[in-house]
């Protein structure tokens, strides 16, 4: 499928970009860790309470570097016009849509990888071998987060004091993610599994798969030069 | 293209009505009305704050219409459009949170509670809110356009999301209480009291209809202006 | 009767925050039209001169 080839080369491309210029994914994981250090000082925790905030504090970190990432999503194309070149181009603006949110899909669950059991090592939580269904949750947080965030980068692009404009716009539209997403994590630590959970996570899937579609199908709109 | 006077006076037309269902209502909100048997006269703010957040979900269906006309045609009274309902469903969706803290104080004993329709509507505030920041702070005017009409899309499909969401947070982990704040205030409503509420109702559709357009003739206005200064500064 | 002073305050509150939108629309409102014909007579008379 056309797309889809169109979607992996200008991932690729992305990625290689990081890779040489090494400028998001490390700032994204350090910042992760240095609000998680904050964190600490700034709740005294009772070892037990830890493990119910365990999910909210989680998740306002990711929230946090994934807004930082966002940020630099199109920071890349800005430069040398290179945006413009890219529309110039026969390629299907679907196809940016969705390379991008991969691209940034992917430096958050890089991000998630590291952040998550380091987080389980300075809090001094139980229950490691609930790591994998928590991972599999926020993962699918993460993709709501960065399909509306994709969105909202570009139409933020030239406007002014962006850094702030983006997640002004953003976060009220991340609520039903933000609840699905820690309601379901905090089940899990609680109970082991998912259990009443799951329609939390089925609202969760049916916003993925939303935004996902109006993304492909608008964003053709949304970016201009 | 000056606007014609038939124009001018429906506008009126539509202004007088308005006033008068707002006359008949309060009158009939206020005085013929009977104190609820359960809340008091407290009860007769319902009379504002349902026509209130009915009147904002209307106006931000018309901001999701306008936005994806816009998207789809480019046409300059879809924005239009779009902008004024925003502007519009902000200023009735803050009366809609004023008039619920109101209610809420001697109902509930706080100015504020996170019951899931406060909730929803100071979410609903925030999501428009930031459709006019955004629209202020992009300084090319078709860059903005595009900007809202999207974040008008995304914003109205998630409302229903949002929906979900603050009801079941509220309502799977909220301790039985016997005040009960999540219970409407209008279920199993008496008819004496049906009947201020649908003519506030019809009151208040009628004044959103009003300011729209005044609104709207503003946003052409301003159009037109920008087309005259563009057109003679080349 | 106490539930009286909160509807007072209510409804108070209500009409005044929307008397005050229709008054700021309406100034906008005559600002953009004055500004309107000042600008159509000024295209007017460029014509004119230009003819």
């Amino acid at each position: 499928m056309d797309l889809l080839n169109q979607t992996l080369l200008l991932l690729w491309k992305d990625l290689l970009l990081e890779l040489r210029r090494r400028e998001s994914l490390l700032t994204m994981f350090f910042f992760g860790t240095l609000l998680l250090f904050v964190f600490h000082f700034s709740f005294d925790f009772a070892p037990d309470k830890v493990a119910e905030m365990a999910p909210a504090l989680l998740w306002l970190a990711f929230l946090f570097t994934g807004t930082l990432g966002l940020t630099q999503l199109f920071q890349v194309e800005r430069e040398n016009h290179c945006l413009d070149a890219l529309l110039l181009s026969p390629l299907d603006r679907g196809a940016l849509f969705l390379a991008k949110t991969f691209f940034n899909l992917l430096l958050m669950l890089l991000v998630e990888l590291v952040v998550m059991p380091l987080f389980w090592i300075l809090f001094n939580l139980q229950g490691w071998n609930l790591l994998p269904q928590l991972f599999l949750v926020t993962l699918l947080g993460t993709v709501g987060f960065c399909v509306l965030g994709t969105m909202m980068s570009a139409v933020t692009l030239r406007a002014r004091a962006r850094e702030l404009l983006l997640p002004l716009v953003l976060f009220p539209l991340m609520i039903p993610v933000i609840l699905a997403t820690i309601r379901c994590m905090e089940t899990i630590m609680r109970a082991g599994d998912l259990g009443d959970a799951w329609s939390w996570l089925r609202l969760l899937l049916g916003f993925d798969v939303i935004f996902v579609t109006v993304g492909i199908l608008i964003f053709d709109r949304v970016i201009e030069d | 293209m000056p606007v014609t006077q038939p124009l001018r006076r429906r506008r009126g037309i539509l202004g007088a009505l308005a006033l008068i269902a707002i006359a008949v209502g309060l009158y009939w909100g206020l005085i013929v009305a009977p104190p609820d048997a359960y809340q008091g006269e407290v009860q007769r703010i319902m009379y504002l704050h349902l026509p209130s957040i009915l009147a904002a979900y209307l106006s931000y269906f018309l901001v999701f219409i306008g936005s994806c006309m816009y998207l789809w045609k480019r046409e300059r009274r879809d924005d239009i459009l779009a902008h004024s309902a925003a502007e519009i469903g902000v200023l009735f969706t803050a009366l809609t949170i004023i008039e619920g803290s109101i209610w809420g104080r001697p109902t509930w004993g706080v100015w504020w509670a996170w019951d899931a329709r406060l909730t929803l509507t100071a979410i609903l505030l925030l999501i428009y809110t930031g459709y006019l920041m955004l629209r202020s702070l992009i300084d090319d005017e078709n860059r903005a356009s595009s900007a809202a009409a999207v974040l008008g899309i995304i914003g109205f499909l998630d409302i229903p999301l949002i929906h979900m969401s603050v009801y079941w947070w509220r309502t799977l982990h909220q301790p039985p209480s016997i005040l009960q704040p999540n219970k409407a205030p209008w279920e199993n409503i008496a008819w004496p009291l049906l009947i201020p509420l649908l003519i506030n109702i019809v009151a208040f559709l009628l004044l959103l209809f009003y300011l729209l357009s005044l609104r709207y003739r503003l946003g052409e206005m301003r159009d037109e202006i920008r087309m005259h200064r563009l057109e003679h500064s080349l | 009767m106490e539930g009286w002073s909160f509807v007072a305050l209510a409804y108070g509150i209500v009409w005044t925050v929307i008397v005050v939108y229709l008054f700021s629309l309406k100034s906008r409102y005559k600002k953009a039209q004055m500004e309107l014909s000042a600008l159509r007579s000024a295209q007017a008379i460029s014509q004119n001169d230009k003819t």
